[in-house]
């Protein structure tokens, strides 16, 4: 069989396996298979064996239960009530008001969660009821929580980052720390929106709140303090270089686990669902992980990874083009693929490609994450719209069509990483280790 | 039949939360004896220097332990992501046939990784094959550990495929991770 046939045979059968639904682990082994079953001379069965093992047992990964652990613990505790008392004081006098808390809740929610359905889980059942409430825009109100809920992914700790950092053999603990300034950009991007909207639709916004006393705001700071703590503990530590990240996210779920008992949000039914919960959802990453880590072993047996990047290289396009058709691609994917399954594929099939145009594994993992942050609010399959839905009951494309500005402005955003690549690759220089 | 095989999975998902747990209580123990440290040589006093030894492989060898174990409780309770913009919309003559052919092809699947993982496990076994580490473990713990978690894995998807055939039930899976 020649490259041209086997190439589109495999596509095919990923697409047919993927589209009926066969569950994504099995769909990536199963693409596998098939590219091995080309190479009769290899043992199909102890390639897949030896990528079974080796893929789930390193000691990086096991900063993904922690974390996943850390944020069901915090999605049964009282944090979002704290959270919304905390930050409404500081943001009334700004233009767009209350609409603020959406973005700085997820920006500081993400900050202890690696993602974004939880964040926009948590932030979102306060702060939706609230902000209705107090008659804000539907509208505004829907599109920048969504919007903002995917800072959860992109701010540190983040559980698609793990699974990009086992897959290509990146450091974490970089890849956390280049993750922070353009998600406290994103953020900034988000409330200047959301500040404008405000000032060009004042007939949409609610009468001022009366003004808040300084007393009012000092005691607003202590509802905050414990998730300040947290946030500084966790990426604090692994920025210092004290800890790798399984331990920082260990101490996060200890901590964690003293402040929900604190807020008498933990008791052992309580404690065994989120053990539970964390120990499902790190399985069924770490099965992907392990459909995926078969599927690269094969596609390097088959050797069309390095053919395609050959292929591409000769056509010449500049490193900007290249981005600009990745990302298209990324995003048509995005419409019908969730971000873990996106990531996993390109990097069984895309990497030596990524390589070979020069581009920093580490400053590539932003940026699929910023692209993969946009693939969670575009319809059909976008996993914070789906949540949204389940808060509010509305349409779905409705909620997409509040979200697209604020799709846009991570286009925006990816435009920036794109030009100053600093924005993600500095503060990882300026690490004491690591 | 049905309450030991969701008694099976249901012991299999405990194992796995178990053996997470204890990767959490592996790494606090070394972090707070670090943390001890730190203290003890502020006041001038002498580090105890205490380590979980060989922590990085042990804890490896849980997490692979876990992520197998839980993969049937993950399964029915519908934790296994898939693409669900088909399938959650055909009819019901539509809808059985493909769920059950997807069951199948996942049982096929478990199947085979299962025999692939034995072999190796039984590979491990007949060289009396153990980690590098200061503590040598035996590889075929590990691995015996996740080949029964991909074994209880085939079971369920048989399970699965056989309620989607004869009594029309499939289980949700979720569709974004």
């Amino acid at each position: 069989m020649g490259v041209f046939e086997l190439s589109l045979l495999l596509i095919v059968v990923m697409f047919a396996a993927l589209a009926l639904g066969l569950w994504i682990a099995f769909s990536l082994s199963l693409v596998a298979l098939v590219a091995l079953a080309s190479k009769p001379a290899i043992p199909a069965a102890q390639v897949m064996a030896t990528s079974l093992w080796s893929s789930s047992i390193s000691w990086d990964l096991t900063a993904l239960p922690m974390f996943i652990w850390m944020g069901e613990i915090l999605f049964r505790s009282r944090l979002s009530e704290n959270m919304f008392a905390g930050i409404s004081p500081f943001v009334r006098r700004i233009p767009g008001r209350l609409a603020h808390v959406n973005v700085l809740g997820c920006a500081v929610f993400a900050a202890v969660s690696g993602s974004s359905a939880a964040t926009t889980a948590t932030v979102g059942k306060i702060s939706l009821p609230e902000l209705q409430k107090r008659g804000y825009d539907d509208r505004l109100a829907i599109g920048s929580l969504a919007g903002s809920g995917t800072l959860g992914l992109l701010i540190p700790p983040s559980i698609i980052l793990i699974v990009y950092g086992a897959a290509v053999e990146e450091s974490i603990a970089r890849l956390f720390v280049a993750g922070v300034i353009p998600g406290l950009v994103l953020a900034t991007l988000f409330m200047g929106y959301v500040a404008l909207w405000a000032l060009l639709n004042p007939s949409k916004m609610p009468p001022p709140d009366e003004r808040t006393s300084w007393w009012h705001k000092l005691s607003a700071v202590r509802e905050l303090l414990p998730v300040a703590m947290l946030i500084l503990g966790v990426i604090g530590s692994i920025y210092g270089g004290i800890a790798s990240p399984t331990e920082a996210a260990v101490v996060g779920v200890a901590l964690s686990l003293v402040l929900a008992r604190a807020q008498g949000a933990l008791d052992w039914t309580r404690f065994k669902e989120g053990l539970m919960a964390a120990t499902v959802t790190s399985c069924m990453i770490a099965f992907i992980l392990a459909g995926a880590d078969i599927l690269t072993t094969a596609m390097g047996f088959t050797g069309l990874p390095r053919q395609l990047a050959t292929w591409i290289g000769e056509l010449g396009l500049s490193p900007m083009m290249l981005l600009a058709a990745l990302t298209l691609l990324f995003i048509m994917l995005g419409c019908f693929l969730d971000g873990i399954s996106m990531v996993v594929l390109t990097t069984a099939v895309i990497m030596p490609l990524v390589s070979a145009a020069g581009f920093d594994l580490v400053w590539f993992g932003i940026y699929l994450v910023i692209v993969v942050e946009m693939a969670q609010i575009t319809p059909p399959v976008g996993f914070n719209l789906f949540v949204i839905q389940g808060l509010t009951g509305r349409d779905l494309f409705e909620i997409a069509r509040a979200t697209l500005p604020f799709f846009l402005l991570m286009a925006i955003m990816v435009i920036i990483l794109a030009i100053f690549p600093d924005v993600a690759l500095w503060l990882p220089r300026t690490m004491f280790a690591g | 039949m049905r309450r030991f095989l969701d008694a099976l999975y249901r012991v299999a998902g405990w194992a796995a939360a178990i053996a997470i747990f204890m990767i959490f209580a592996l790494v606090a123990i070394q972090v707070s004896a670090r943390l001890l440290d730190v203290g003890l040589r502020l006041v001038g006093l002498q580090p105890l220097g205490i380590r979980v030894p060989s922590i990085a492989e042990i804890c490896g060898f849980l997490l692979g332990a876990a992520s197998f174990l839980a993969l049937a409780h993950t399964l029915v309770t519908g934790g296994h992501i898939r693409v669900g913009v088909l399938v959650n919309r055909l009819g019901g003559g539509a809808r059985h046939v493909v769920e059950t052919l997807l069951g199948i092809a996942g049982a096929a699947l478990s199947f085979y990784a299962t025999v692939a993982l034995a072999r190796l496990t039984i590979r491990s076994w007949n060289f009396n094959d153990v980690s590098y580490g200061i503590v040598p473990v035996p590889l075929a713990l590990p691995q015996g550990l996740m080949t029964v978690g991909l074994a209880v894995l085939t079971i369920a998807l048989v399970d699965v495929t056989v309620q989607a055939w004869t009594r029309r039930v499939y289980i949700q899976s979720r569709t974004e991770a």
